[in-house]
């Protein structure tokens, strides 16, 4: 759920909640000052009729509402209190139709020569039934103003404020490590977010600083092995020419040979990696994948030969891809010489070649690869120790270098398909 | 034949030395930049090794004077960094080759005849050992006289065990000479085992004089 919908979410249920409550209590307290008001009036009105009555004897003869809103009774003689008593009760209005809610206040008081006097005045009140369904509309209405007003601040200015935050979220999704690319700046009025960004950007620097100089040490390691295992190779060579040595010697010279000439080879390949991750293969020609496999094919005929494997390469289409040549030659001999070399006697490579994909496969193992591994670094699936194990890996930084995909299959012979981006 | 070689490393310019010098060419040694400009003003040389990362310059720059020098020898560049720029460079400036480090000697050696032979344009050079005489630029080779057929690899290898006579040659070197970086280690010795075995069934039949013998678990050596 997006950022705006959860906080939206949560208050459009806090408010459900505040609102009834507040609702509430808001009812009770204006109905109390309402009352409050309205007996205030009463007996407001009770002291002008009475100084009235005073006045003018005949109204202390009311004994009708009439168009008065009082009564005045003569009560028999005796002792009474003269305590006013509020009362609300309803009576039926013409106007209305219905029975609307009154207050009245019903009093004792004694004339100049001492007659006691009951005093009735009522006024109409609110109807409370009425204020709670106009109180209950318009919560209704200030709920949903509420609600849309905070869809609109959320959606006009929380999206802007939060497009910041989401420029660095693309940033951090989009960026790749050793690939020169650059973070989008962003510029917002907001602190919080502006120290993000700058503590996201220094965090990628820090890392890419790392990642380069490791590549770099990489680098630097395998040039700086090149010329001590120049003259360990030609040192031996020399001393196997130059002594008379045993057979037995000669052998362990030539194993040694052997080893540095694999460590040789490992090296040559780890720089190969690290050229390739740093994009030092710059130049681009259209590569017809064609022509390059059947030379290819046919430079590695002597080996497939020698190890009775038989290659057939299967055109249905020709398949063209801009890339550097090297790196192309690169790509196909290594999947080549991988399936040769995890092959067995008369057994076979398969080219397929289409319009966007090629398939390599090949006899071998019976058993599947870990797909999961098999393109890591120094992986080797066989026992055989004079494989570099950098062979896959070369070939996946090769394609991750032009979006081109890799896909393992193990069906009942092993299978490499490469996919190449459309045009 | 005179040869500088331009080397920092002592071990490297050692080895090669005491290998060019096996085969009767007259060595010399610089050790850095100026050493080497020095000895290039002075002297002529049929062949130049120059190492690209020198103390105190670069053999780019070296190559450059020799050039403006306008000077004949045949120029190898030597450089520790495979670096495609840096032999398109070489080559752009008028090196005749360029050799990344390790290299087997054998490979060395290859490279400066073949460097000096061409450096030398005296028209078809014949390479003659025994009664094996074997053209470079017609690809063709003949035993007293008569013509023998070999295909393109078969060529490659006489090709490399004729310049590099008497001379014990790795079957990596071997291996990475003709067939390139196409075999796996495992696999050298049997590969070129069974390639070498055609060759030298050939050169048997047609009654050549030279033989390729296996010295047990380093390579071959023709004589």
């Amino acid at each position: 759920m997006k950022l705006q919908n959860y906080t939206l979410r949560y208050l459009a249920i806090t408010l459900l909640l505040v609102i009834p409550i507040w609702a509430g209590i808001f009812y009770v307290l204006i109905l109390d000052e309402v009352y409050d008001n309205i007996d205030d009036d009463l007996k407001n009105s009770k002291i002008i009729i009475i100084r009235h009555a005073f006045a003018n004897k005949e109204l202390l003869n009311t004994p009708e509402f009439g168009i008065n809103k009082f009564t005045i009774k003569p009560l028999p003689k005796g002792q009474y209190s003269n305590k006013e008593e509020f009362s609300t009760s309803k009576e039926f209005m013409e106007y209305d139709n219905d029975n609307e809610p009154i207050r009245t206040l019903k009093t004792i008081f004694n004339d100049d020569k001492g007659n006691p006097y009951e005093l009735i005045i009522k006024t109409s009140i609110v109807e409370e039934d009425e204020l709670l369904e106009d109180l209950f509309l318009a919560l209704i209405g200030l709920y949903v103003m509420l609600v849309i007003s905070i869809l609109a601040v959320n959606h006009l200015l929380l999206k802007k404020i939060w497009k910041s935050f989401y420029t660095i979220l693309e940033n951090l999704k989009e960026i790749k490590l050793g690939t020169g690319s650059k973070l989008k700046a962003i510029d917002s009025p907001i602190d919080e977010f502006n120290i993000l960004e700058k503590e996201v950007e220094k965090m990628f620097n820090r890392n890419e600083s790392i990642y380069s100089s490791q590549k770099q040490f990489i680098e630097n390691a395998s040039h700086e092995l090149q010329t001590p295992l120049a003259i360990s190779i030609n040192k031996l060579e020399l001393f196997a020419e130059n002594s008379i040595l045993a057979d037995e010697q000669l052998m362990e010279i030539g194993k040694i040979t052997d080893t540095l000439n694999r460590l040789t080879r490992l090296n040559k390949s780890l720089l190969m990696l690290s050229k390739i991750e740093n994009q030092q293969f710059s130049e681009e020609e259209n590569i017809n994948f064609n022509e390059l496999i059947l030379v290819l094919t046919e430079d590695y005929s002597d080996l497939a030969d020698f190890k009775e494997v038989k290659i057939t390469v299967t055109e249905n289409d020709i398949l063209y891809f801009k890339m550097n040549k090297g790196l192309a030659i690169a790509l196909i001999s290594n999947l080549l010489k991988n399936a040769l070399i995890h092959n067995h006697h008369n057994g076979f490579v398969n080219f397929i070649i289409d319009k966007n994909e090629m398939i390599i496969s090949n006899s071998g193992n019976n058993s599947p690869l870990n797909s999961e591994v098999i393109f890591n670094r120094f992986y080797r699936h066989t026992t055989t120790n004079e494989s570099t194990g950098l062979g896959l890996s070369i070939v996946k930084s090769i394609i991750n270098n032009y979006s081109i995909t890799i896909e393992y299959l193990f069906t009942s012979h092993h299978q490499f398909k490469i996919i190449f981006p459309k045009k | 034949m005179k040869i500088l070689i331009i080397e920092d490393e002592a071990g490297l310019r050692e080895v090669v030395q005491q290998s060019l010098e096996k085969e009767k060419y007259i060595v010399e040694t610089a050790h850095d930049y100026t050493s080497g400009l020095d000895k290039l003003g002075v002297y002529d040389y049929d062949c130049i090794l120059i190492d690209i990362m020198l103390p105190n310059g670069n053999g780019l720059d070296l190559l450059q004077e020799l050039k403006r020098q306008k000077k004949q020898s045949a120029v190898i560049i030597i450089s520790a960094k495979d670096a495609v720029d840096d032999k398109v460079k070489g080559l752009d400036l008028g090196a005749d080759d360029y050799l990344s480090k390790p290299f087997h000697l054998s490979e060395l050696h290859a490279r400066i005849k073949s460097a000096i032979r061409r450096n030398n344009h005296n028209g078809d050079n014949l390479i003659v050992w025994k009664n094996v005489t074997l053209s470079p630029e017609q690809r063709t080779v003949s035993i007293d006289n008569k013509e023998l057929v070999l295909n393109r690899k078969e060529f490659d290898l006489l090709y490399y065990f004729i310049i590099n006579p008497n001379r014990l040659i790795n079957k990596t070197a071997i291996a990475e000479y003709v067939w390139g970086d196409h075999t796996d280690q495992a696999d050298n010795l049997d590969f070129v085992y069974s390639q070498i075995k055609n060759l030298r069934k050939k050169l048997k039949d047609s009654d050549a004089e030279v033989d390729i013998q296996a010295v047990y678990g380093i390579g071959y050596k023709m004589n």
